[in-house]
């Protein structure tokens, strides 16, 4: 038996449907106890690289695989399943999707009980794990109403039941809020600690970092780029594709010497009207549930560029849905142009305000982007004239022109995202409200879209600026909020604890963690530079004062 | 894995039984919120063409589960009770429905919609005359009760529905799939 | 608009009942009835009794099956005058007995004389058919506020379905509330886009259309949900070999008497009919004289 639990050689893998590899030439192997972190951007091949290595590939998925993957010393390509899956545990990206049992014991149970292991065994099992991940709380839950982070550590001990050497763990925070995303981060490291050897796949390498992985793999088009320690890191790897510290950042800039650009600051408007009021909003779904708003007051202005943060399940999505009236307060008046919303219908607020939600695969269902695009404005009865050219001009916007004939549902995400931003656009409304614009997608495809959608260009002007009176977006990234918004809401306690530029909101940071908001490096280097700077900036944009 | 062994049982068929099961019952108790007009005493369930597609896309297996598992689900949220015929009569329309699959290339193509929807029609016929057959003995109605008080009004409102939706079903998924083949 | 199971532990004798003798007990009645073909109401009326004992013994909330309770009424009501309406043509429910007095005429088709004449023998027929419905109906309906939605699957295989079977309806019911929640995002998020529920235009085939931007991406969701799916099933060994179910089933003496009562209602059904020659249909003379 070979020393390395894992050895990967000379790895290739092209899918079937597929021209070209997915995976190139990949070989390294792994100590027991070694933390590997693997990073890179969307479509690099990580996940393909994790199913050849939990033995998916070649078995469920059809291609040329070449090369070999040693798990102790024997290749996976040659093991029976039930033998493979308690050596390798893998844990997929969206936990809601892989949760197979209705409630907790069952779902830990599953695994053990898919092997034929007698009842007391699996018993046994599952209490140990849930006393090993504090979760013997959730015993006779129903797994559908966990919170997202206690849905991640159910599925992990659903892993830890089939007692495997081997961690692999693909991207695994995609939907966490950055505490839950620490807490998990933390078992994480406390099982290499025990001598399991752990594979972790994300993009969210500021975050992963904080546990010290040992090495880092980080691939480029299927192939090894560097793999390493970290402290090489900024050296090797490109800021603009991961999410590095923004001291890392500003390190690596200086020593570039790229010219930091500064991008003007947007200019503020007079205060006018307020297109969207709350006054004393009151909400709650049922009588018998408690309520979710209490006492809010909020006004949205012209000119507003607004961040909305707050944790897990706080109520921001129930916020947001008063303003397009899908939601009626209980208590209290949100007005939309001065107009009570319970005196509208969702259609005619629609005019107003366009509101993005959170995943595409909600909204995408025509068999062309064009007709995708034309769905609101025909629903809006707006003229055929009009309508076309509203679909022009959204499509150009967000740089999707030649897929006008593309089916939404064939795009990528980042694509598929754009088309549900254009068709709000197409719709023509003044204010566009987003619920997590970011979710799910890499860091080097946000900041593109990001930079799309708030940057400015020579003219001065934004896409949003241009197209909308007012902005609102939801982010669980504090830093989406230091760079690209210029009023900053804090939503916790039923209420908006918290309103004004971000420089004031962001500044008190045991305020932020009351509200379970973790400060990242580039909030703390923003803040310390304040006094030089005058505003909060991107990362590069800080090289030049730091 | 995309060997198309019409009859194979595994893992696939259970994960797309269940799925297609539990769609068929949230669609099925959804339209009755949003009700659909009806002719006559035909009653239009839209959920019908979900159901046929799941067979056509994963065969008969796949059908005959989310169909019985379905019409149960989507009976009881809707608090009415068990009705074991309607839910074997279900269960058959998806299972012949689902013979299709072997046969289809291509989800956008014109003749293998039109065969899914053939197959898709054959089935709803198939699976409604079992259930109106077998409320004969349930409720004790008569041969033409079964005929033109249960079975016409069905077999109409699923077949108009199947033909228009099924179609539009079919196409959206050949886009999904061209992303994510196995 | 959450999907969420009604079921709640509650402290009642059906809720101790092994889910199995439950569904066998359903079975028992249903077949006991259908059959061997029973329409006699003296044999009825006790087995509805014992059907309203249970219902009411499952201690459910009104409100909770008011709606369920106001569609089986209207559709049974519906079917059996349709029933009634168009019947007398053979069938195994023949009540087409020309010697019973007429009571009288629905005007079906009034412009072609076809007036269908309303007999005792149809009326008594009309309310056998109602209880008989209802005596089978009532006993399902408590079922989804009583029974752990966890316990189906097991209780599947420990009537003898296959593990392949019996997981299928586990992860159905893993998944219902998942599917609902996305159909009600979805919904909202059309809604957003101007679309209303309420001013469907044009013909029935537009409408029918009209539903696919609500339908489609729930479904083409799920189809790739179902990949991911299957994926983490196979790395958690599943179908590899003989599965153990960890959740046991035992009866108890409560179960082995509701058992014996199911066994012995079907058989006494059975022998009466066929032994007998008791349970068919007929009017009873009481029922004629309250016309005549
Ligand atoms: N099932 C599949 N069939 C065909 N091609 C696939 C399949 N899965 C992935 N690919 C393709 O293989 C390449 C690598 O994809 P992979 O999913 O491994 O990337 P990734 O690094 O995990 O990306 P992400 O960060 O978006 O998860 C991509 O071009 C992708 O489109
Ligand atoms: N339809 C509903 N019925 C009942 N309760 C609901 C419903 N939708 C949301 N809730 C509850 O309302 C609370 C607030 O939910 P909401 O989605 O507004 O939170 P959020 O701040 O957007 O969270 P996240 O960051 O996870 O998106 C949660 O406790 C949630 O469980
Ligand atoms: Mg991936
Ligand atoms: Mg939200």
């Amino acid at each position: 038996m070979s020393d390395f639990p894992l050895v990967v050689e000379n790895l290739s893998f092209k899918y079937r449907t597929r021209p070209e590899l997915a995976v190139e030439n990949v070989s390294f192997e792994l100590r027991q106890g070694e933390l590997l972190l693997i990073a890179g951007s969307s479509g690099c091949g990580k996940t393909t690289l994790a199913r050849c290595i939990n033995g998916l590939i070649p078995r469920s998925y059809r291609g040329e695989r070449k090369g070999k993957v040693l798990l102790q010393g024997r290749d996976v390509a040659e093991m029976e399943i039930a033998e493979m899956s308690q050596v390798v545990g893998t844990l997929l990206q969206d936990p809601e999707r892989q949760i197979v049992a209705s409630n907790v014991f069952n779902e830990i149970a599953f695994g053990p009980e898919n092997l034929g292991l007698p009842r007391e065994e699996i018993a046994s099992r599952v209490e140990q794990v849930m006393k090993r991940l504090n979760i013997e709380y959730l015993h006779e839950r129903e797994t559908f109403n966990l919170s997202g982070g206690e849905k991640q550590k159910v599925a992990l001990a659903g892993m830890l039941a089939m007692s495997p050497s081997i961690l692999l763990l693909d991207e695994p925070l995609a939907s966490l809020d950055p505490a839950s995303a620490h807490e998990a981060l933390a078992v994480f490291r406390s099982l290499a600690d025990e001598g399991k050897t752990v594979i972790l796949v994300e993009h969210r390498v500021e975050d992963a970092i904080s546990i010290t992985p040992d090495r880092l793999l980080y691939m480029e088009d299927g192939r090894i780029k560097y793999l390493g320690p970290i402290k090489n890191l900024p050296n090797e790897i490109d800021y603009t594709q991961v999410k590095l510290p923004a001291p890392w950042v500003v390190q690596r800039v200086k020593a570039l010497d790229n010219a930091p650009v500064v991008s003007p600051r947007p200019e503020e408007r007079e205060r006018s009207e307020p297109l969207v009021v709350f006054e004393d909003v009151d909400f709650r779904y049922d009588e018998e549930y408690p309520f979710i708003l209490q006492n809010v007051n909020l006004k949205i202005y012209p000119g507003d560029l607004i961040a909305v943060l707050g944790p897990n399940g706080a109520g921001k999505s129930t916020l947001v849905k008063h303003a397009i009236g899908l939601l009626k307060p209980t208590k209290g008046r949100v007005l939309v142009e001065g107009r009570d919303t319970r005196t509208m219908s969702v259609a005619q607020i629609a005019r107003v305000l366009g509101y993005v939600f959170q995943s595409p695969t909600h909204m995408l269902y025509a068999p062309t982007v064009h007709e995708e695009l034309e769905f609101g404005p025909k629903n809006l009865g707006f003229e055929p004239e009009l309508i076309s050219k509203s679909i022009v001009e959204s499509l150009a916007t967000v740089n999707m022109k030649e897929f006008e004939e593309y089916p939404p549902l064939a795009l990528s995400f980042g694509q598929q995202k754009r088309t549900t931003i254009a068709a709000v656009l197409a719709m023509r409304s003044k204010i566009l409200v987003m619920d997590e614009p970011t979710a799910g997608q890499d860091f080097a495809n946000y900041t593109r879209f990001m930079e799309a959608l708030c940057g400015t260009y020579d003219g001065g002007s934004s896409l949003l600026s241009a197209n909308f009176d007012a902005t609102l977006f939801i982010t669980h990234d504090i830093d989406l909020a230091v760079t690209y918004a210029n009023r900053v809401l804090l939503f916790g306690d039923k209420h908006v604890v918290a309103d004004g530029a971000p420089e004031d909101v962001l500044k008190d940071v045991d305020f932020l963690t009351k509200y379970r908001v973790r400060p990242t490096s580039l909030l703390q280097l923003n803040l310390d530079l304040l006094p030089k700077t005058g505003r909060f900036l991107p990362a590069e944009s800080l090289a030049g004062f730091a | 894995m995309n060997d198309k062994s019409t009859w194979e049982f595994g893992t696939r068929q259970v994960v797309y039984g269940a799925i297609g099961a539990a769609l068929y019952g949230v669609f099925s108790w959804a339209t009755n919120i949003f009700p659909l007009p009806a002719a006559g005493n035909v009653t239009f369930r839209p959920a019908v063409a979900v159901l046929i597609f799941f067979a056509s896309a994963y065969g008969p297996w796949v059908g005959l589960l989310a169909g019985f598992i379905g019409n149960t689900l989507g009976d009881a949220l809707s608090g009415w009770g068990f009705y074991w015929h309607w839910s074997l009569g279900n269960g058959l329309m998806g299972l012949v429905a689902g013979l299709v699959m072997a046969s289809i290339k291509d989800f956008r193509a014109r003749g293998d919609i039109m065969k899914a929807v053939g197959y898709g029609v054959a089935g709803i016929a198939v699976g409604m005359l079992f259930a109106s057959l077998t409320e004969m003995f349930m409720g004790g109605i008569d041969l033409n009760t079964a005929l033109f008080g249960y079975f016409t009004p069905a077999f109409l409102g699923n077949t108009v529905v199947t033909v228009i939706l099924l179609p539009v079903l079919m196409i959206a998924f050949a886009a999904v799939a061209s992303r994510r083949g196995r | 608009m959450l999907v969420t199971w009604k079921y709640r532990l509650r402290d009642t004798f059906i809720q101790r009942l092994d889910p199995r003798t439950r569904l066998i007990f359903l079975f028992s009645i249903i077949f006991a009835l259908t059959i061997p073909e029973i329409w006699d109401l003296r044999i009825i009326l006790p087995i509805f009794a014992i059907s309203l004992t249970l219902y009411f013994m499952a201690r459910i909330e009104w409100k909770d099956v008011k709606r369920g309770w106001a569609f089986i009424l209207v559709f049974v009501i519906f079917i059996v005058g349709i029933n009634g309406v168009l019947s007398g043509r053979g069938g195994p429910s023949s009540v087409t007995n020309i010697e019973s007095p007429i009571l009288f005429y629905v005007p079906v088709l009034d412009w072609f004389g076809w007036m269908v004449p309303i007999t005792v023998s149809k009326l008594w027929f009309a309310l056998n058919q109602i209880i008989r419905m209802l005596t089978m109906a009532i006993l399902a309906i408590p079922i989804p506020y009583t029974m752990d939605p966890n316990i189906y699957g097991t209780a599947f295989k420990r009537m003898g379905a296959s593990d392949n079977v019996s997981f299928t309806m586990d992860l159905a019911f893993r998944f219902l509330p998942t599917f609902a929640r996305d159909f009600t995002i979805t919904v909202d998020a059309q809604r957003a886009r101007g679309y209303e529920m309420e001013s469907l235009k044009g013909g029935l085939v537009e409408r029918i259309r009209r539903l696919s931007p609500l339908i489609i991406p729930v479904v083409m969701q799920s189809t790739v949900t179902g990949e991911e799916v299957i994926d983490a099933m196979d790395l958690r060994a599943f179908g590899t070999s003989k599965r153990t179910w960890i959740k046991t089933l035992t009866y108890a003496p409560r179960d082995y008497f509701m058992l014996g009562l199911g066994a012995a209602i079907f058989i006494s059904c059975c022998v009466l009919k066929w032994g007998f020659g008791i349970g068919g249909f007929f009017v009873p003379d009481f029922f004629t004289n309250l016309f005549v």
